[in-house]
């Protein structure tokens, strides 16, 4: 009840939200042939995933939606949230990720654990764990659970951390330095604090295979975010040369590595045999991948361009554009896009759309979804599997 | 805890030029403030000091009567083993050979400013004192147990992760305090930036996890995760402040162990699992980590004052500067009140940090603080000394009067 209490008033200390990020969403889409056979939902709706969403979270118990926040409200450290507070008014990029988190979570998108425990019941108790005596609710071990928070704070972690702004890259609009260098305190901190949760949870684990496979997939998305800060903010807007192979294994590590090797853990932790643990490992990459590349597509498939997003010059649509392309074209495009040397993202946006990159990336996403699903079939048929075919479905959807 | 603490230093008369003598004229001996509970134990103070000091922590340990009283260096690195005399750090290092390079192996990946950042800091030039202290009770602990000299490579991994796991806080730390140098070089995020610094630490954290994954023991692991707890809630208790006098040298004490001693303390322990069963001994590996541990902070907070920036590789004044009153400014603040004012602002207003400074200097806070480590060096000796007789555990001991007399 405490919990909920203090969720409830965060949002009113983190100030005024503006349209809040729904990466998740999947939007009025042009319609184009579904993969595998979708059961007739047809509502165009943010309310589509939402549905999807709380439908899964009917079957593995309980929402999902406070997992990560649950620590950083403690009380030993609710000091957290009263640090944050004191960015309010300042630019600092760990205030949005904070709203960004509170907001998602009211409305359960905190995917990561959630898929973590679809798995779980998916896969059920092994044939050696029939005979023990852990106690499951809802068909889900406790230590399965406890690695689903545990996955969750990972994310959030490096989240937080993915906020922190080079001091002397700073201009005067974004405010006075010493907020700057609060802010970026206060998300280490964080971070930290997060990531010590995450190792101690890990230890409580009892199982060394569990935490070398958490620790390697925090090494991988560690690069991962490297990676993703290296590619922003070239001079020119041109950023580097890399073809799509690259672009797969940077997304593995930023996106992929996480779900897929805590896909894997939670079948180590109830016992399962190799061949158990490497389906839910290839789920979890491909179910990544194909969330990344519907998140990357979204900037060219609304029809509004009212929102005139922009996007990121090493998204899956516009990697594909540039590897059609060749090196030399797509640069004298970027160059024919700016103007005065600002980049004018819509004129940008209808260059890609007219090439070949969108499409490619559709049937990306679309190749591992159906991977994703493939690997699901190695599962005995039941609600959690469903469960997890329809978020398969959801993001691969682009109708 | 702390106030008894408080009430005898009142009550010591050789602390020359007190504002506030205290109640009565005092003897060295004689018995702390009017206002502590009736303790016929009291009557030594020095054994209240350690009382209070030590209740402070949960692993309380039965405190003996304490004989040395003075104030001067402690000299009982007897060797009783009848081997040579060896410099402590030489003898670690038979063991730690390749050290760097093996911490180098575990951070291979791909990514090569990355792997540049995060190897940056395993050149050579640190002190290596962790993983020495490590290394060495390995062997103390495997000679108690069995009188093997050998040891295993689970407990050199430990001497690994330990210094990554340092590291990997100092990354942080100094991106949070904004430094600029360290170790006679620039710090990280000055070269490469905040952001990528911050993922640097990050990285050397995760490939210390692996490692201790990959040794395979479920305690061993939990040993050492309460670590990295530690060392973010002492970072928490550095952001916040006590106005209460007494509570503030409990905070400071707790805040020390948290960042500095809780490594020490418990990669002695690790070792010690790792090498005999015994529960007493990983007990004793424990006290002794930490309260090396607490003795090392104490003099470094000291050196922070006295050292000139050269010999440290960092700037001095560094605590008064990011706001943290150490043991010596909370000694001094006893003398000279006035500091209180400065203290709660953080030493915030121009010309305050030198005017700490020199309160400082003119106070005994350097020597009270000194002496504090001294009593800390002593408990760790104690403990160690009941260890079967070894070259390590001799080297153990001198370890111990090394973090007092070190200038660097």
């Amino acid at each position: 009840m405490r919990l909920q209490h203090l969720l409830l008033r965060l949002p009113g200390y983190l100030g005024a939200l503006g349209p809040p990020r729904r990466l998740w969403r999947s939007r009025s889409l042009n319609s184009i042939s579904p993969v595998g056979s979708w059961r007739g939902q047809s509502s165009r709706s943010p309310a589509h995933w939402n549905q999807v969403v709380s439908e899964a979270e009917k079957i593995v118990g309980y929402p999902t939606s406070f997992m990560s926040l649950r620590c950083l409200l403690s009380d030993e450290l609710s000091n957290i949230a009263m640090q944050v507070r004191k960015l309010v008014g300042t630019q600092h990029p760990l205030l949005t990720t904070a709203r960004g988190l509170v907001h998602e979570s009211r409305h359960n998108l905190q995917l990561r654990g959630l898929v973590v425990l679809l798995i779980s019941k998916a896969a059920g108790p092994s044939r050696v764990n029939a005979s023990q005596n852990y106690d499951t609710v809802s068909g889900i071990y406790s230590c399965q659970r406890s690695l689903a928070e545990i996955t969750e704070l990972i994310h959030t972690a490096l989240l937080v951390h993915r906020g922190i702004v080079n001091l002397n890259e700073l201009q005067s609009s974004d405010g006075p330095l010493k907020d700057m260098q609060f802010g970026n305190k206060i998300a280490i901190l964080s971070g930290d604090f997060l990531l010590a949760n995450a190792c101690n949870g890990l230890a409580l684990l009892q199982n060394t295979k569990v935490v070398e496979l958490l620790a390697s997939a925090l090494m991988d998305l560690v690069q991962g975010v490297y990676h993703e800060n290296s590619a922003s903010a070239k001079e020119n807007y041109i950023t580097d040369d890399i073809g799509i192979s690259t672009w797969k294994e940077q997304t593995f590590l930023s996106h992929g590595a996480l779900l897929a090797k805590s896909c894997q853990a939670a079948m180590e932790l109830a016992k399962h045999d190799a061949e158990v643990q490497d389906m839910a490992f290839q789920y979890g990459k491909h179910m990544a991948m194909s969330h990344k590349i519907n998140s990357d597509l979204q900037p060219f498939i609304k029809e509004k361009t009212s929102d005139c997003a922009t996007f990121h010059l090493n998204s899956a649509p516009v990697v594909l554009h540039q590897e059609f392309l060749g090196r030399d074209l797509w640069i004298k495009q970027i160059k024919e896009a700016q103007e005065k040397g600002r980049l004018d993202y819509a004129k940008l946006r209808e260059t890609i759309k007219a090439g070949k990159g969108v499409t490619s990336a559709i049937d990306l996403c679309r190749y591992h979804g159906n991977k994703a699903l493939e690997a699901l079939e190695s599962f005995p048929p039941s609600e959690a599997r469903s469960a997890l075919e329809n978020i398969v479905f959801a993001v691969t959807r682009f109708s | 805890m702390a106030s008894r603490w408080w009430r005898w230093r009142r009550g010591c008369s050789w602390r020359p030029a007190a504002r506030n003598p205290g109640p009565g004229s005092r003897r060295h001996a004689g018995p702390p403030g009017p206002r502590a509970a009736p303790d016929p134990l009291a009557q030594m103070p020095c054994f209240s000091l350690v009382k209070s000091l030590t209740s402070a922590f949960p692993n309380v340990y039965t405190v003996s009567r304490f004989h040395h009283m003075t104030p001067a260096v402690c000299c009982c690195s007897k060797t009783q083993s009848g081997e040579k005399y060896t410099d402590p750090f030489k003898l670690g290092w038979r063991d730690l050979k390749g050290l760097y390079e093996d911490i180098r192996k575990e951070l291979l990946i791909s990514t090569t400013e990355l792997k540049e950042m995060s190897e940056y800091y395993f050149d050579g030039k640190g002190k290596a004192f962790r993983p020495i202290i490590v290394v060495l009770m390995a062997r103390a602990c495997n000679i108690h147990h069995n009188n093997s000299r050998d040891m295993q490579a689970s407990q050199r991994s430990i001497a690994l992760i330990a210094e990554m796991i340092h590291t990997a806080s100092l990354v942080h730390d100094d991106v949070i305090d904004d430094a600029s140098s360290r170790r006679g070089k620039h710090t990280v995020n000055k070269i490469w930036g905040e952001k990528k610094a911050v993922l640097a630490g990050d990285l050397i954290l995760s490939a210390a996890s692996i490692a201790l994954a990959r040794i395979g023991n479920t305690t061993v692991i939990s040993i050492l995760t309460q670590v990295i707890e530690d060392l973010v809630r002492g970072e928490f208790l550095q952001l916040g402040s006590k106005e209460n006098e007494n509570e503030r040298f409990a905070h400071y004490l707790e805040k020390t162990f948290k960042k500095t001693a809780s490594l020490i303390a418990n990669s002695c322990k690790a070792v010690s699992v790792l090498g005999c069963p015994d529960p007493m001994v990983h007990e004793i590996a424990y006290q002794y980590g930490k309260n090396v541990g607490i003795a090392f902070q104490l003099i470094d907070d000291v050196l922070d004052f006295t050292s000139c920036s050269d010999q440290m590789g960092k700037p001095t004044s560094a605590d008064l500067k990011l706001g943290l009153a150490t043991g010596p400014v909370l000694f001094a603040c006893q003398q000279f009140p006035e500091m209180n004012a400065m203290i709660m602002r953080r030493f915030s207003l121009p010309g305050d940090v030198d005017r700490a400074r020199q309160y400082v200097l003119q106070s005994d806070g350097v020597q009270q603080t000194t002496y504090l480590a001294q009593r800390y060096c002593h408990e760790a000796v104690r403990e160690i000394s009941k260890l079967r007789p070894s070259p390590e555990r001799d080297a153990l001991i001198q370890l111990s009067e090394i973090v007092l007399t070190r200038d660097k």
